[in-house]
């Protein structure tokens, strides 16, 4: 059985069926998408951990009624990505991944520079890429030039 | 009665800055070094003086116009970065290539590999004190710049793939002279092996130094050569096979130690690899369209996403881009190799000497600018 099999069938036991996007095609380049609860995701990324997962890259979505966080799990096997997606308020915080995956550490500082996510028992949330004293979250649409601010429906439907 | 002597102070721990200039960090990278004596207790790299908010260039820029910026995150695989998002938005808006646009891409790519390759090999002997093979490697890398050059009409920041194919066909000896190239190169590697492989000083600078093992890069998500060099083949390339790799013959070699001499010899063997994938694409090198002249403008890709991921010659790279149907990606999300090469040095660096820290830093082959974005 392949890793990404054995992950979706833990992650089917936590979470209801209705919360996968599976793609077969590997068209958007993740085997299958989870939707997590954001109190319940560090269940599911123990479940990544156990399988044998890396976590490769989090990142932010920022949208007019709500805020995502996307993490992106890979394992060493053919086509095995495979996502998990958060929806928050925009002022919400989030209990860190840190313990579970080291490489969290500088992926939530990096998200919590250009989102403003907080992340709750994360040891050391210093500014990583932008300034020690920066107090602004640039990759939030309303910082500086914005092209386009959406809400979540109008993109994913 | 004498007083006491005063109980001596058993640690003195004291923090040296590496950097921001240094010459054996490549960029301006700035370790905080918590020292006891001349070890190491505590690595904490600052990164982040060459952020450029590349991120958000892209959300506010048409598709095409962020091709230049692709090939400034990685400066010296620009012609990768480069292939890597005209590959995440054909895939994204369903465009179709060319096979002589594929197969230059292709070729272009894999120079562009080895050209990295080669810098990092003489910049590395540098740090540990060998100058002469600088020299030699920069004498190869520069006819590969020449190569590239000569039909992108640029040394390191290419902007040469359009979507859909490439920006202007090959020139008239590009074959022959690459061909030339690969015979060339091919008979420096001996050189190379002995000027350095067999080098008692170089072996004893990197044997059991840095060793990453395969849990620590898991949890790290180190990629690339460094995790090959611990025992797990895992190459993009192979595993989400892109463009043509499926149709070459190739090899991806691994280490056993997951040290800094087995990421010396994992490159050292990609550059071989990349010779041969070279020359059989150059073998195949179809005539016809290099460029599919059918692309909309401006390009509008369908509402959706795409996380596409390649490999760079420092490890997995991947674009997340998404679309909400107009001309300027909505998101556009770059998640680069060194990041976690990079991470994973806080936990490697500690117990080792400052000695053996440069040559760590310099094994695991970081470009700085990558990381900052």
């Amino acid at each position: 059985m392949t890793k990404k099999d054995e992950l979706r069938g833990r992650l089917r036991a936590l979470f209801p069926e209705e919360s996968f996007g599976v793609d077969e095609a590997y068209r958007t380049g993740v085997a299958f998408s989870t939707r997590v609860p954001a109190e319940r995701l560090r269940d599911a990324a123990e479940a990544c951990n156990e399988t044998g997962f890396y976590l490769e890259s989090i990142t932010g979505l920022d949208f007019q009624d709500t805020a995502e966080l996307v993490y992106h799990l890979n394992c060493y096997e053919p086509k095995s990505r495979v996502a998990l997606r958060v929806l928050l308020h925009h002022d919400q915080t989030l209990l860190t991944l840190s313990d579970i995956f080291p490489s969290a550490l500088w992926l939530e500082r990096e998200v919590h520079d250009f989102f403003g996510i907080s992340f709750t028992e994360h040891p050391d949330l210093r500014p990583l890429l932008l300034p020690e004293d920066a107090d602004y979250h640039p990759l939030q649409k309303a910082f500086g030039k914005v092209n386009a601010y959406h809400e979540r429906k109008e993109i994913y439907g | 009665m004498a007083e006491p002597f005063a109980q001596p102070i058993v640690q003195h721990i004291y923090s040296l800055n590496l950097g921001p200039q240094h010459p054996s960090t490549h960029g301006v990278l700035r370790v905080l070094l918590d020292l006891d004596g001349e070890f190491i207790v505590k690595a904490d790299p600052i990164v982040g003086y060459g952020h450029r908010g590349h991120e958000k260039m892209g959300e506010n820029r048409a598709y095409k116009q962020f091709m230049p910026n692709t090939s400034r995150m990685d400066y010296l695989s620009g012609m990768i970065y480069n292939h890597g998002f005209a590959l995440a938005v054909e895939k994204l808006a369903g465009i179709e290539v060319p096979l002589r646009a594929q197969y230059i891409r292709e070729i272009r790519s894999e120079l562009n590999r080895i050209s990295s390759h080669l810098l990092w090999f003489g910049t590395y002997v540098m740090d540990l004190g060998g100058f002469t093979p600088f020299l030699y490697a920069f004498d190869d890398r520069e006819n590969i710049l020449d190569i590239l050059d000569r039909v992108s009409g640029s040394r390191l920041t290419y902007s040469y793939c359009r979507f859909g194919g490439v920006n202007r066909d090959l020139d008239p000896n590009f074959v022959d002279t690459t061909r030339a190239f690969v015979a060339r190169l091919r008979s420096r590697f001996p050189d190379y092996e002995n000027m350095v492989t067999k080098n008692i000083i170089f072996i004893n600078r990197t044997r059991d130094v840095g060793v990453i093992t395969p849990e620590l890069a898991r949890q790290y998500a180190v990629t690339g050569p460094n995790l090959r060099a611990c025992g797990i083949a895992f190459d993009t390339r192979k595993t989400e096979p892109y463009e043509l790799y499926d149709r070459f013959d190739f090899e991806v070699p691994t280490g056993t130690r997951g040290d800094a001499l087995d990421r010396y010899y994992v490159r050292m063997e990609e550059m071989v690899q990349s010779c041969r994938i070279i020359e059989q694409a150059l073998d195949q090198l179809p005539d016809g369209p290099y460029r599919n002249t059918k692309v909309p403008f401006p390009l509008t890709p369908p509402k959706g996403e795409v996380y596409f991921a390649f490999e760079s010659a420092r490890g997995q790279a991947a674009y997340y881009l998404v679309s909400d149907g107009s001309e300027c990606p909505y998101r556009c999300h770059i998640r680069v190799p060194s990041f976690g090469n990079l991470h994973v040095l806080t936990e490697v660096l500690r117990g080792t000497l400052v000695a053996d820290a440069i040559s760590i830093l310099g094994s695991v082959d970081l470009v700085i600018p990558e990381i900052d974005r």
